[in-house]
């Protein structure tokens, strides 16, 4: 490699360090508003530094309890997040390491619950549970089905193959106005059939949700959930083949000459090689989830997501201020941020792996 | 792997894409063809192309049109330049490249509603751009229906740009070191590097990006969504008018925002076909 010179790199670094200040500035300036008071946000000169900070509009959007104090909830949330980090590193480092990265997201569950807002089923304030269940949902059922087809797709070599890929690919293009208002056409006439025919409040003897007492679609996690997972699989699929492509054949040809199954071979073989491509993929789908806007607000005017709720209660009309507004948006984007620094490697090859073979 | 197995692995995933959406497809298009009302949504009457005729006199859906294919021809070429500068700086970078990346990435991967919103911050009243814009021009700032089709391109240059960058960086990555090395014994410098050396190299993935990043900005929604909500009518790009004008509360036209939504899907296939049918081709290649 050529030695460069020392003005060089400086120059270089400081090419860079002005790329980051456009990249982070508006977090930058919506942490500060979320922390100042509002007298200092008001000010018509930017008050820069040296203002009095407050945690007011963090207790505003996510407490009811108005004198809890702000840095114990912070000590609270150190503390689970070092003790997730250390279970966490256990499990990379031993054999079993399941046991270990389940009790990681027990311990982050466990310590939600201690937020009142996040378990409060009364229709205002669910979006943060809405936001997970979601999440989670949509990840297990895409991945899953995804993972299938994607391992069908890399070995099958049969012209049908060919077809669903390419439809799967046209299907990518597509706005999503182009779903998101059949979808909604058909979950309303779905509702109505349920409704008129009295199946809608059968009383299922297994499947008793709380909260839940009538049947329907429009209006529910489950209408987020199958419009997500929908839209998200052609990528699913075709992020899955290109990494199954990279698996050769004999692999699992050896274990099915030692009396495997494909399924056998396919479950014991390939999925632990796929680890890599499943977290890469699993990132990408849960970005979409927690991201998505669209198809909550239209197909879902109630059961809010954090991305609408944040829109909708920091609109115009509402009466929230706009620290608490930056509050929100600082809470929303923190999580997103820890996923950057953990999975960052995942995240650059999920978007390399796609892309390199074309 | 014979026919059986292949469809016992991909049944799950395609039924899904038949139920949800090669089934909603063809409901769009008959929807198209129907008079529908958001508030009676119980009595469709086919009225044929009334729809689409409705929709080809709207100037609304012209100036849709007009701006959405400014915001295309800008932001597209914009991010893919930008990307490429960038990813070519973060790969001389030696010390530091993963907290550069880190911050980097994040206008790409935060919320994109939210990314609007903190952007949009910036230049509101008591924002810091719009009080620096009044220090130096003397003239107080405001988001007007004039200057903010410029604010959502910029803003989606800052949210898309990564995208490019990180996929090219990926693509770096992969350049053989003896070429580069080959180049420089002779005596070629950065420009003719890039033209003879690099810029071949990235063929593949160039196309890739400019083709995903035409679809993802031929639908914008989100940001144009939070930048204009209903104040700034003029600066909708197809898919916001598409959604405002199926589901307005209670004056909501699902029929013509179908018709709407069919056209925008003509719209983008006739960029795409030529890339479905050569990856086609590419597919059935390699199976022979």
């Amino acid at each position: 490699m050529r030695r460069s010179s020392t003005l060089s790199r400086i120059g270089l670094h400081a090419t860079m360090l002005v790329l980051v200040v456009w990249s982070i500035l508006p977090f930058i300036w919506t942490f500060q508003t979320s922390i100042k008071f509002t007298r200092d946000v008001a000010a018509k000169e930017p008050v820069l530094w040296g203002y009095e900070t407050t945690a007011n509009a963090y207790r505003a959007f996510w407490l009811d309890e108005d004198d809890i104090n702000m840095w114990s909830v912070l000590v609270y949330i150190l503390v689970v997040a070092v003790v997730c980090l250390i279970l966490g590193q256990i499990g990379r480092r031993v054999r079993h390491s399941w046991p270990w990265f389940t009790a990681a997201v027990g311990v982050i569950f466990v310590a939600l619950w201690r937020f009142p807002k996040v378990w409060e089923v009364n229709d205002e304030y669910d979006f943060l549970i809405n936001s997970i269940v979601v999440t989670v949902l949509t990840m297990l059922i895409s991945l899953s089905i995804g993972l299938l087809a994607g391992y069908g797709l890399a070995r099958y070599t049969g012209i049908s193959g060919a077809v669903i890929l390419i439809v799967a690919l046209g299907f990518r293009a597509l706005p999503r106005t182009a779903f998101v208002l059949p979808y909604f056409f058909g979950a309303k006439e779905i509702d109505d059939w349920l409704n008129s025919s009295g199946v809608g409040s059968w009383d299922f003897p297994l499947i008793d949700f709380p909260g839940i007492d009538t049947l329907q679609i429009l209006d529910t996690r489950l209408a987020i959930v199958l419009a997500l997972v929908a839209v998200n699989q052609p990528f699913t699929i075709w992020m899955f083949r290109s990494f199954f492509m990279e698996v050769p054949k004999e692999i699992e040809e050896a274990a099915m000459m030692d009396g495997a199954t494909r399924l056998q071979a396919f479950r014991r073989v390939i999925i632990p090689m796929m680890w890599p491509a499943i977290i890469a993929t699993g990132l990408f789908t849960m970005l979409l989830a927690y991201n998505e806007y669209l198809f909550v607000r239209v197909l879902a005017p109630t059961e809010w997501t954090l991305p609408v709720a944040i829109v909708s209660l920091t609109g115009g009309e509402s009466s929230r201020t706009i620290t608490e507004a930056a509050a929100a948006s600082v809470s929303i984007t923190l999580p997103i941020v820890v996923v950057i620094i953990l999975f960052q490697k995942h995240l650059v090859k999920g978007l390399g792996a796609g892309a390199v073979k074309g | 792997m014979n026919r059986r197995t292949f469809w016992g692995f991909t049944i799950p995933s395609v039924v899904v894409m038949l139920a949800l959406m090669v089934f909603p497809l063809v409901t769009t298009v008959w929807l198209g063809f129907q008079k529908l009302l958001l508030r009676d949504l119980n009595n469709p009457e086919w009225v044929g192309f009334d729809n689409y005729s409705d929709v080809l006199t709207d100037p609304e859906f012209w100036a849709a049109f007009r701006f959405t294919m400014v915001f295309v021809a800008i932001v597209v070429p914009v991010t893919m330049v930008m990307g490429l500068g960038v990813a070519l700086l973060l790969d001389r970078v030696g010390r530091g490249r993963s907290l550069y990346m880190a911050a980097l990435l994040l206008p790409f991967i935060v919320t994109p509603v939210v990314g609007s919103l903190v952007y949009k911050d910036l230049f509101e009243r008591g924002g810091l751009l719009s009080w620096l814009w009044e220090v130096i021009t003397d003239d107080p700032f405001a988001v007007n229906a004039g200057n903010v089709k410029w604010l959502i391109i910029i803003q989606s240059i800052w949210y898309i740009m990564p995208f490019a960058m990180i996929t090219f960086f990926a693509g770096l990555q992969t350049l053989p070191q003896e070429r580069v090395e080959a180049a420089a014994i002779d005596g070629a410098n950065f420009l003719r590097n890039l033209w003879h050396v690099i810029l071949p190299h990235l063929k593949v993935l160039i196309l890739f990006v400019g083709l995903i990043s035409i679809m993802d900005a031929y639908r914008v929604y989100d940001q144009v969504f939070v930048w204009t909500g209903t104040r700034f009518t003029d600066a909708h790009t197809l898919s916001v008018y598409n959604v405002r004008v199926a589901t307005a509360f209670d004056i909501g036209r699902l029929g013509k925002g179908n018709a709407i939504a069919v056209l925008n899907v003509i719209g983008i296939f006739m960029v795409l076909i030529p890339f479905l049918w050569r990856s086609y081709k590419d597919q059935i290649a390699e199976r022979t």
